[in-house]
């Protein structure tokens, strides 16, 4: 673990080189999601000018979900991107065999091998989001709340990655994974906004199929004192066993490619 | 590890890929979907050697014929279908971790270097993932960069090397850990004579130096006549050869190769004395092979002049190439060291 540790510093540190070296590039990406953002928020607050509150939730409110959900991604974006890429890049080209005889864990090295510091910037938004919302609701900062709310953006991530874990993994059967990875991503586009909006099948699948509920709306509603029960406390539980499915299934297909070769 | 065990043991090693078949079209894959079907491709069938310590054995082959294939198990990147690999007594796909510590690997089309970093920081990063000692890993380094001529490659990124001078960082960044059973799949494709010859001695020094068991892939024969005492053919996934490559000099070597340039094509088969034959035909040129303990030169030279009219003639000794090209074309029986 601690090898782990001092490793992933080491990749990190060789990457923000790069980086450096590539400044101009590195400012455009950390900086587009900005605009990216930007233009999400703009829409949301056209649309709340229109009317004060949607289904309830002031627009405050919806900045905190929206913040919430824009961390959480950040964590996926910034420390797990390579899953999407896997196929394109790894197996495809046979790349992916180098990890394979190397003597550390392969899924680490994948992971490990490209931090994206385009997701710094959404990380930024995303933290920016919810510390004003936090302000102007005017919600206590109560050292309980903070604790509860890092650990719902980390329980968040965790879901992101699990769940880009288990599309990527596709990969190892039908190489180009990225249109599985899309389509159950693109799911996290409703958990921008409360679950309680939404038909009930459709809530039911944010919470218990991809439940990108868990990184947004749930934790949302725990801090503005909304009572929707115990699944406030079920982010971490549910991250937990989402990720221990999607490492099942990943060494899984390990166990294929190991098989079938790129 | 006891000093008779081999490093590499293969014992009926098989590989079968099953390679899903589908009809053109979304039917085809909606079908394939419900109902995958499978071709086999056998592309190991039953290869079975031994390579003790310290051995530098040439693994060569046509295209296609399961060489890359074997690699990729004793390396433990692919399972087996059937059979057993065993390297420095471990089983490779089971104790994956235990045995990427002891192996190198280089795929000759591939970099296992980071496009982006300089050399020295990739090759900071990989003594770090195998754990090399800081104080080996900079004698290490210096000893490289010597042997190797890294000098100003070392702070620059791979994307901007030359083929020779990625070859050159690769081979450093395989043996940076020392490991002590090394893969070379194809280490001089594409290379100039010049970096051949530095990979060559940079292999041969350190086999020499550390006793590293070396497999090497080829089709470069210049490769296996510099570097192997033994050699191992494999085609079709079956082992074809496995011997000194002075024995299939040997061999083959007591053919000698005579070509001529006639003034009009061939048109009635040729008599011949005892012990040659023709190998090779095209428009005017003919090409002969006897053997030297049954016939001469001047035999054969003068039965074909009798029976054509030449314009020139010229003599060959067997190089490897052409005796390997023979061996491929189905001359096993004859290479098998008895
Ligand atoms: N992952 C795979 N899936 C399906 N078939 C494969 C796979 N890898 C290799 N093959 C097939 O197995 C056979 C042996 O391939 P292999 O790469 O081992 O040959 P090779 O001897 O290394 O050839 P070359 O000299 O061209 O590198 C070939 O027919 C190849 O098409
Ligand atoms: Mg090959």
């Amino acid at each position: 673990m601690a090898r782990y540790a001092s490793l992933y510093g080491l990749f990190l540190l060789q990457r923000f080189k790069v980086l450096l070296e590539y400044r101009l590039n590195f400012l455009i990406g950390a900086s587009s999601t900005v605009f990216v953002q930007a233009a999400g928020i703009a829409t949301l607050w056209v649309v709340m000018r229109q009317v004060p509150s949607l289904n309830g939730w002031s627009f405050d409110e919806l900045l905190l979900v929206y913040g919430l959900l824009t961390a959480s991604r950040s964590i996926e974006h910034m420390f797990a991107d390579n899953l999407w890429t896997i196929g394109r890049q790894y197996i495809r080209s046979g790349g992916f065999d180098r990890f394979l005889v190397r003597p550390i864990d392969p899924l680490f090295h994948l992971l490990a091998d490209r931090f994206n510091h385009d997701g710094i910037g959404n990380f930024v938004i995303g933290t920016l989001l919810v510390v004003s919302a936090w302000a102007s609701l005017g919600i206590p900062l109560l050292p309980l709340y903070v604790l509860y709310a890092v650990l719902a953006v980390l329980s968040g991530g965790a879901i992101f990655i699990a769940l880009n874990l288990l599309t990527a993994t596709t990969a190892f059967w039908i190489v180009e994974s990225v249109p599985v990875t899309r389509a159950v991503h693109e799911m996290h586009e409703f958990a921008k906004y409360p679950l309680s909006m939404y038909h009930k099948g459709i809530q039911a699948a944010l919470t218990w199929l991809i439940p990108y509920g868990f990184a947004s709306f749930y934790p949302a509603s725990y801090l503005l004192g909304r009572d929707v029960g115990w699944l406030v406390w079920a982010g971490p539980a549910v991250a937990l066993v989402l990720l221990l499915v999607a490492y099942r299934f990943w060494l899984f297909g390990l166990r294929h490619y190991s098989g079938t070769g790129s | 590890m006891s000093q008779n065990q081999p490093a590499i043991e293969v014992s009926h090693l098989r590989k079968v890929f099953h390679i899903p078949q589908r009809d053109p079209g979304l039917g085809g894959a909606v079908k394939a979907l419900f109902r995958p079907r499978y071709a086999e491709k056998v592309a190991v069938d039953d290869i079975s050697f031994s390579v003790p310590p310290g051995e530098i054995v040439g693994y060569i082959g046509v295209n296609g014929a399961g060489k890359s294939t074997t690699i990729k198990m004793l390396t433990g990147i692919l399972a087996p279908t059937a059979g057993l690999v065993r390297v420095l007594g471990r089983d490779p796909h089971k104790e994956r971790v235990a045995n990427a510590r002891q192996i190198g690997v280089v795929f000759g089309q591939r970099t296992q270097l980071w496009w982006d970093l300089a050399l020295v920081e990739s090759l900071n990063l990989i003594a770090r993932i195998y754990e090399v000692e800081p104080k080996r890993y900079k004698e290490l380094l210096e000893q490289f960069s010597y042997t190797l001529e890294l000098g100003e490659l070392l702070a620059k990124p791979v994307r901007q090397m030359s083929l020779g001078q990625k070859m050159r960082a690769e081979l450093a960044a395989t043996l940076i850990h020392e490991p002590r059973v090394v893969y070379l799949d194809e280490p001089t494709i594409g290379l100039d004579v010049v970096v051949k010859e530095k990979i060559r001695a940079f292999i041969k020094e350190q086999n020499r130096a550390k006793g590293t068991t070396v497999v090497l892939t080829t089709h470069d024969l210049g490769d296996i006549e510099e570097l192997c005492s033994r050699v191992i053919i494999i085609d079709a996934g079956r082992v074809i050869y496995d011997g000194p490559l002075a024995t299939i000099r040997e061999r083959f070597g007591k053919y000698r190769g005579i070509t001529f340039e006639t003034a009009r094509p061939l048109e009635h088969p040729l008599t011949l004395p005892p012990g040659a034959e023709v190998v090779g035909q095209e428009e005017r040129r003919l090409e002969l092979r006897f053997d030297r303990t049954r016939a001469s030169a001047s035999q054969v030279a003068a039965a074909v002049m009798g029976q054509l009219e030449v314009l020139d003639f010229s003599l060959s000794e067997p190089d490897l190439t052409s005796i390997v090209k023979q061996i491929y074309g189905g001359a096993l029986s004859e290479a098998r060291p008895v």
